[in-house]
């Protein structure tokens, strides 16, 4: 009696997850293996594979120039972007976490932006910042001109037009959209220290700033280790604002060329599919070996 | 407090629960997916009331904190603000530094609605059919595995659940070649069939069955048995008994489902390829793109404007689904 129940379960089981599983086996682990069959290969995308090629696409990838570029700029974008929107987050969080009226306001205020579409807010900052932009009049109109003019940008600087400037002004975009998200991150870890933790560095005479620097900061450390890894992983695939404010190529002079920008021109201006899968392999084991630095760095991260 | 959370990247109860190094595709560089994979009960909702000890410059520290976090939603809302402010505005006047259109013209409306070519009206559909879709597929798909992860005893169900956690790890730029490559073989890269591979491969995710199973998991067993006793099949108990109890996960799946794909760009701009199938984010892509640099302004406002109202009115009323669903992926080990 009780086996045939424990068998009905076991189908009822197997019916149940039979969709998403077909779907996920299909579109995620199949497509993951079949991207690295892929990119062995001179694939054409009528008529599949031409040629084997064994790694000579990897070989290419990694002495082309522009990739050089796009991989340097995807680094570069990381290593700013995220210890810049961590900074903020936390600032934000700490902030809002405080017992203020109106702290939910404020709260849902930071998040704002994050909720709005990557194409919708690019769009509208290439509206800000291009030479005649709110951003230029405004720092006209605040007396603020000499400080750029000493650092080198003139009055109708272009910033998303100027190579020098591009990727600084994706960084900024994007910590402007992402600084709620990483907030709420920080929230979340931020409610896990107990209070009886800032009494007793009160009772030692510890003020506010210590408190933080010293009591609050370093508890935090499982929280900036899954807002790092979380920010670390979308830097690396920057994508949607590059392609927007820089078109496929990256412009200007492949200032906003990244790896993921890389891998779409491969594949839908070059249409050299084989490449671009190597791209993607390539993307994968880039993202697997910062994820796996970055645990070896503050992955010990078990709770104080 | 009650029930603190506990910190994120805390060694995972579960099986693969890893999420630090599992929900990792998140929004960051495309700023707008979330990276919400959690559950929502009760420990997300615990409102934050930690802060540092109070001492004497509290009133000092007070007003400097609202300083900045006045100064801060300012910058936050100015741009959205310039946005609809420029819409309304006349092509010479869109670079002025007004605050109030003069003249206020509803001419770069008229423009966005009636001259774009695909039309607003064809995104817009677009836009709220993929999302739609998307969104019930999640439900559906995410609550009958979520329920079967979560409840019923098969063989092979912690393996299979480990499999469907390690394809968060997958960044989707290693599946686009392939994904193409099959949805091409099966001729879905042309008319409807574009519709269709977007669907599918936004069809089910893995935060959805795992938000949905956390959530089961929490809701105790007695009232299943019950329904099991009083001879139920496991489908009737499932979608009668369970399913109702499950409401708030289900508000929370649909709520990320849905901004997330009317938001998406990644899928779209790689599986629809012609213009009259595109979202409204591919279509300011494909404006911005045909104007350059110097472009017609207001109209160009007005559809940033319409691409971002439907999620800001979601937003408004279901914020706390937003802002709790982000916050608890952080928590859930």
């Amino acid at each position: 009696m009780k086996r045939v129940g424990e068998r009905q379960e076991a189908l009822a089981g197997y019916a149940f997850i039979a969709v998403p599983m077909v779907l996920f086996l299909v579109l995620n682990i199949g497509t993951t293996l079949y991207a690295f069959f892929i990119s062995l290969w001179d694939w054409n995308i009528r008529r599949g594979p031409e040629e084997f090629l064994g790694l000579q696409n990897f070989e290419r990838i990694l002495s082309d120039p522009i990739f050089q570029s796009a991989i340097r700029n995807s680094i570069y974008y990381t290593a700013i972007w995220v210890p810049l929107t961590m900074a903020i987050g936390l600032f934000l969080a700490v902030v809002v976490n405080q017992k203020i009226r109106g702290r939910t306001f404020f709260r849902a205020a930071f998040y704002f932006p994050a909720i709005a579409s990557s194409a919708a807010i690019t769009v509208l900052w290439i509206f800000l910042l291009q030479p005649d932009g709110l951003f230029n009049e405004i720092r006209g109109a605040l007396g603020l001109n000499p400080l750029f003019q000493a650092i080198g940008y003139g009055p109708n600087h272009n910033w998303f037009g100027d190579y020098r400037t591009a990727m600084n002004s994706v960084i900024i975009l994007n910590a402007w959209t992402t600084s709620g998200t990483f907030m709420l991150f920080y929230l979340a870890s931020l409610q896990s220290i107990s209070n009886d933790v800032y009494e007793a560095a009160a009772i030692d005479g510890a003020g506010p700033w210590d408190a933080f620097w010293k009591v609050t900061f370093p508890l935090l450390k499982p929280g900036h280790f899954f807002v790092a890894t979380v920010g670390v992983i979308g830097g690396l695939q920057l994508f949607d604002q590059a392609l927007i404010a820089g078109s496929s190529n990256g412009d200007p002079n492949n200032s906003l060329m990244t790896i993921v920008l890389y891998l779409y021109n491969a594949a839908f201006v070059q249409l050299n599919f084989g490449y671009a899968a190597a791209v993607g392999v390539v993307l994968f084991l880039v993202i697997f070996t910062a994820t796996l630095i970055q645990r070896r760095l503050f992955g010990d991260t078990q709770p104080a | 407090m009650r029930n603190a959370p506990p910190p994120p990247s805390q060694p995972p109860r579960e099986p693969g629960t890893d999420l630090p190094a599992a929900i990792v595709r998140t929004a960051a560089g495309g700023g707008s997916e979330l990276a919400v994979a959690a559950s929502l009960p009760a420990a997300a909702r615990v409102e934050p009331d930690v802060g540092p000890v109070g001492d004497g410059t509290r009133g000092l520290r007070r007003t400097i904190a609202y300083a900045l976090m006045i100064g801060y939603a300012l910058l936050m809302f100015v741009p959205f603000a310039w946005t609809i402010i420029t819409s309304f505005k006349t092509r010479p006047d869109s670079l002025n530094l007004e605050f109030i259109p003069d003249p206020l013209t509803f001419a770069g409306w008229q423009f966005a609605i009636e001259n774009l070519e695909p039309s607003i009206v064809t995104l817009f559909t677009n836009s709220a059919v993929i999302a739609a879709a998307v969104t019930i597929t999640n439900l559906v798909l995410g609550s009958i595995g979520g329920y079967a992860f979560a409840r019923l005893r098969f063989p092979g169900r912690e393996i299979l659940f480990l499999v469907v956690l390690a394809t968060l790890m997958i960044p989707d730029q290693l599946r686009l070649v392939p994904v193409y490559v099959l949805f091409n073989s099966l001729g879905l890269t042309r008319d409807v069939g574009q519709y269709i591979s977007v669907i599918l491969v936004l069809a089910i995710s893995a935060t959805s069955i795992f938000l949905l199973r956390q959530y089961f998991l929490s809701i105790p067993k007695d009232l299943e048995e019950a329904a099991r006793i009083d001879g139920a099949g496991f489908f009737t108990t499932f979608y009668r008994v369970m399913l109702p109890l499950a409401t708030p996960a289900l508000a929370a799946v649909t709520i990320l489902q849905f901004q997330g794909t009317w938001n998406a760009f990644f899928w779209p701009v790689i599986l629809l390829r012609d213009q009259d199938h595109y979202t409204l984010p591919l279509g300011l892509l494909f404006f911005r793109e045909a104007g350059g640099f110097s472009t017609n302004w207001p109209p160009l406002m007005a559809v940033v404007v319409i691409a971002t109202i439907p999620i800001f009115t979601l937003y408004i009323f279901f914020q706390r689904y937003f802002v709790e669903g982000v916050a608890a992926s952080g928590v859930k080990g």
